[in-house]
């Protein structure tokens, strides 16, 4: 192999800057413990650091010998993916100082598995991807049992990790499968393999199914959800805000280039009955049983698990218009759902409890602007203008209409009716419920108020004017090899 | 040139000034009630000046609209542009929100109270929400703005509502929503049909007047012309709204605040109508040949029902809530009979419902702050006690049931007459729910006013106060202005009309 170029190097500097951040925190943790209560501000810069890289640096496009692909899309997800990190950082200072759990390895595995989703972003080749993917979960096991004494979070930490090691599993055996019938594991010699020997050969097939089904355990598509109403629930409330947004978007970010830049899913109807199949019952009983959730991280969950499912629409309508569907889906995905987390962590006494919705009962009045970030954040979840959410879903729904998937459109719209029962429940018993006998002991942070209110207006301003969003998916779903 | 720019976007600033006041708002540290209230006062008396400034710059003997702002590109991706404008029909609309907003804020100056400053945010916002229902010109904003009313209307009734309020309100927002999803999908399709034919992406009201009549309607209920009739339709007939999809507007209307039962009735429901004529009748008007028959047989099922339950009521705003139910049955009535003076006279009549049943929650309010209770059998006598407030009603209800002279009598007349030519059967069904209305409302006014004072609590209230005066006044003044001189409203909106029944 020859050695690396400049613009190798500089293409992955942004992970690099990550990495570097990850091992300096490890070192202060290990010598200079007074140093702790800094090392989520140094986590902060390493991001802010990072992003400022990835959006100032040249895209090169193919580096590492074609093994990645730092272009346009690689930039519009890292942007979300550092943003989210960025937020999980900021909410996570405070929080883990309340629960005492203030220490290095937090901050250095949240930076590891950003630096794993970033590698699945930018990778065209089956091997990068194998190894991001693990880069991005082993440090998740370890933080959704970071709160070691509380039996919620050690189920946390377990259960993922069983189903993690399932769908890892399950991907690296499809890899094999795929390598086995193209003889090459860059994805574009893969994807025209498949194309050539069609749906019906049982390699092609298997292989391509078992790799699509390990992601699909990533994002908790129905039916691989099962983990996640446990797995939210458990964790500490901003691993559950990371865990909700980053792994979901970089493998959408895989399923895109591997699915959409191939046009791999329409080569046989069945595939893309099969996806809708997945979609419709994702978005299904994700809202249906998010109703009966007493839990609001639990309820969180299962909206997650619908959210998904719309966002596999826009993968299966594919084309330009689903593929910027996907991206401006995932970016308003994100903004909403650190948003709704970090209310969590607002209202939150005692993490070994239940977060129960009704424990937010007049809090409307009690902490005006936490409350209202939460409000337009599950607004923006429920799919209401003038939020971005709404724009995500329209369009969504738009490339559907426009490609023929008009009755895709209408379950969606359906399912989205049936989602604003629970949203408007919670805001409900935050405006319209008195205050209980007992009041709860909510502690204010500066931070965790700042990390809802800024997601909450960022919701609100790309609601109100997504130009500048739309342009930047439109432009950046171009690069897909087609 | 300062007086240019303020009437090139004359149209912008009601829209969305009441929105700009209402951010101002929210930097006002709560303690301070007076001055929430004076600033909403100032506000939506300045947005009523400013739009009796529309009134004078609109041409009446011009067709379409008017005072339209250039485009201002929104999502050019897509061809979404910020597009508004008024014709004859929508300008009626918006000077009634603007009137109503300052009435409302006078209304709630005494009421004592929680979150002052939330009441007037939501309050600005829904203005912002209703005048942009009525001005958009492109279907995309005309969805935001229309999807953006549900919220402010949701937390008045949730919060500030009676105690079955947070019911009320879900069943609402569910409602609402449940129609308007539907519509959604009917817009893009429609972009994608305008599309197809074009080869250009918009959202463009103008342009789909041009597209959208081509959908073909034939070939069973599933053809694409009927399914996009029947989104926009369910929509609006819920907002109507048109029976059965009525059971969530007597559940708001008795839970809301008064203020909030008075927007609702006056503007919120009109947004239906408008929407019923705006696009179902204009956009797609070979669906609208097949299904009018249908919806006329609805709106008299409603006129009939609606007065038959609410004469049963033992609850004043119960009974006026269900009265709005027959009400908007004979608007209906006028806009699916079709013709020239039947359509106008429905929307005068979309305007005179706006008036006469927004006083008479006003009133209805007023007695509940004084005696803390809506039963008709806990009143009676009261025209001794409160003399003024008694004549005020009396002039409202006869106003509402079609007195000549007053202004119900002018829109049922105009939607009977021009009907009559088309749909005689019709509108002698109609005829009987005038009549009936009358019962209905005097059969109140007699156990609520006349007789003698049968409740002890009753003898000491006090009559209606300088500031209520005020507030009823305005509504008082036009119940008699389009009674004896219905033209002034008549005049604008006739050429606008005939252009859009011509298509």
């Amino acid at each position: 192999m020859p050695t690396p170029s400049t613009t190798d190097l500089l293409a992955i500097a942004p992970e690099v800057i990550l990495t570097v951040a990850a091992g300096l925190v490890l070192v202060i943790e290990a010598f200079l413990p007074g140093l702790r209560r800094s090392l989520s501000g140094l986590g902060m810069l390493a991001i802010a650091g990072a992003l400022w890289a990835r959006l100032s640096f040249e895209l090169p496009g193919p580096v590492w010998a074609g093994m990645l692909q730092v272009d346009q899309l690689t930039a519009f997800v890292d942007t979300y993916i550092l943003v989210a990190a960025f937020l999980a950082m900021l909410m996570a200072g405070p929080f883990m100082r309340r629960n005492g759990s203030d220490t290095g390895e937090f901050y250095a595995l949240t930076l590891l598995a950003t630096v794993g989703s970033m590698v699945m972003a930018c990778s065209v080749d089956l091997l990068p991807i194998f190894l991001g993917l693990e880069l991005l979960s082993l440090p998740l096991y370890v933080l959704n049992a970071f709160f070691r004494r509380h039996e919620v979070s050690v189920e946390a930490g377990l259960k993922y990790f069983v189903v993690g090691a399932f769908a890892s599993a399950f991907v690296a055996y499809g890899m094999a499968l795929l390598y086995g019938v193209s003889a090459s594991t860059h994805l574009v010699d893969v994807g025209r393999q498949v194309i050539e020997l069609g749906a019906f050969n049982p390699l092609a097939a298997v292989g391509f199914a078992m790799v699509v089904g390990g992601l699909a355990f990533k994002l908790a598509l129905v039916p691989c959800h099962a983990w996640a109403p446990d797995v939210y629930q458990g964790s500490p409330t901003p691993v559950t805000a990371f865990l909700s947004v980053v792994p979901k978007g970089a493998a959408l970010i895989v399923l895109l280039r591997l699915v959409e830049g191939m046009d791999l899913l329409h080569i046989s109807p069945r595939w893309v009955l099969a996806a809708s199949v997945i979609a419709v019952a994702s978005q299904s009983l994700g809202n249906v049983v998010a109703i009966v959730q007493r839990d609001i991280k639990r309820m969180l969950a299962y909206s997650g698990i619908a959210h998904m499912g719309y966002a596999l629409v826009a993968i299966i309508v594919a084309g330009n218009d689903g593929g910027s569907a996907v991206l401006v889906y995932l970016a308003s995905y994100t903004l909403m759902n650190m948003g709704a987390f970090a209310c969590v962590a607002q209202f939150s006494e005692r993490e070994d409890r239940p977060h129960l919705i009704s424990d937010l009962s007049g809090q409307g009045y009690n902490r005006p602007v936490g409350a209202l970030a939460l409000t337009i954040c599950l607004f923006a979840l429920s799919g209401i203008p003038p939020f971005i959410g709404f724009t995500a879903k329209f369009v969504v729904f738009r490339a559907a209409v426009n490609q023929g998937f008009v009755w895709l459109a209408v379950i969606g719209v359906v399912n989205s009716l049936i989602s604003v029962f629970y949203y408007v429940r919670v805001i409900y018993i935050l405006y319209m419920r008195p205050l209980p006998e007992r009041r709860p002991e909510y502690g204010f942070s500066f931070a965790i108020c700042a990390t809802a209110s800024i997601a909450a207006l960022g919701a609100l301003l790309l609601g109100i004017y997504p130009t500048a969003v739309l342009a930047a998916a439109q432009s950046a779903i171009l690069v897909l090899a087609r | 040139m300062g007086g240019d720019v303020l009437n090139d976007h004359l149209l912008s600033i009601v829209t969305l000034g009441p929105t700009v006041f209402a951010v101002f708002l929210l930097f006002i540290p709560m303690q301070w009630k007076k001055v929430h209230r004076i600033i909403t006062l100032i506000a939506s008396i300045l947005m009523f000046a400013l739009s009796t400034r529309l009134w004078t710059a609109f041409n009446p003997d011009v067709p379409g609209f008017q005072l339209v702002p250039d485009p201002i590109p929104w999502i050019p991706q897509f061809g979404i542009n910020y597009h508004i404008g008024v014709d004859g029909v929508s300008l009626l609309l918006v000077l009634l929100t603007t009137l109503l907003l300052p009435v409302v804020v006078l209304a709630a100056w005494s009421l004592n109270i929680e979150h002052i400053k939330s009441l007037h945010i939501t309050f600005l916002l829904l203005t912002t929400g209703m005048i942009g229902t009525f001005v958009a010109l492109d279907l995309f904003l005309f969805y935001v703005f229309w999807e953006i009313t549900l919220i402010p209307m949701y937390f008045i009734v949730g919060v500030w509502g009676g105690p079955r309020r947070i019911y009320a309100a879900v069943k609402f927002f569910i409602f609402t929503m449940a129609g308007s999803v539907f519509m959604l999908i009917a817009i893009l399709y429609l972009a994608w049909f305008h599309h197809r034919q074009t080869g250009v992406w918009s959202y463009s009201y103008l342009d789909f007047l041009d597209t959208a009549p081509l959908l073909p309607t034939t070939g069973g209920l599933l053809a694409p012309g009927l399914l996009v009739f029947l989104s926009f339709a369910l929509a609006f007939a819920i907002k109507i709204p048109i029976f059965p999809l009525h059971t969530w507007l007597p559940d708001a209307h008795v839970e809301a605040p008064s203020t909030g039962s008075v927007i609702l009735a006056a503007v919120l429901l009109k947004m239906g109508t408008y929407g019923l004529l705006r696009f179902n009748r204009a956009l797609l008007p070979d669906a609208w040949e097949i299904f009018a028959p249908l919806l006329m047989g609805l709106a008299l099922i409603g006129i009939i029902y609606g007065a038959l339950v609410a004469m049963v009521q033992p609850d004043v705003k119960k009974l006026v809530a269900f009265s709005s139910v027959s009400h908007l049955g004979f608007v209906v009535l006028g806009l699916t009979a079709g013709t020239q003076a039947s359509t106008q006279g429905a929307i005068l009549q979309m305007v005179n419902h706006g008036i006469t049943t927004g006083a008479l929650f006003l009133l209805v309010g007023m007695l509940y702050e004084r005696t803390y209770t809506r039963l008709i059998e806990r009143y009676g006598g009261l025209a001794g006690v409160m003399p003024i407030f008694t004549g005020i009603f009396l002039i409202i209800t006869l106003g509402s049931i079609g007195l000549p002279g007053l202004n119900g009598f002018v829109g049922e007349f105009l939607i009977l007459a021009g009907a009559w030519a088309t749909h005689p059967l019709a509108v002698v069904v109609a005829g009987i729910g005038i009549i009936l209305g009358a019962v209905y409302m005097l059969w109140m006014v007699q156990r609520v006013f006349w007789g003698p004072i049968d409740n002890r609590a009753n003898e000491a209230i006090p009559d209606i106060s300088m500031r209520e005066v005020f507030v009823v006044a305005p509504l008082v003044v036009l119940v008699i202005w389009i009674g004896v001189h219905p033209n002034t409203f008549l005049e604008p909106m006739e050429a606008s009309v005939r252009l859009l029944l011509a298509r």
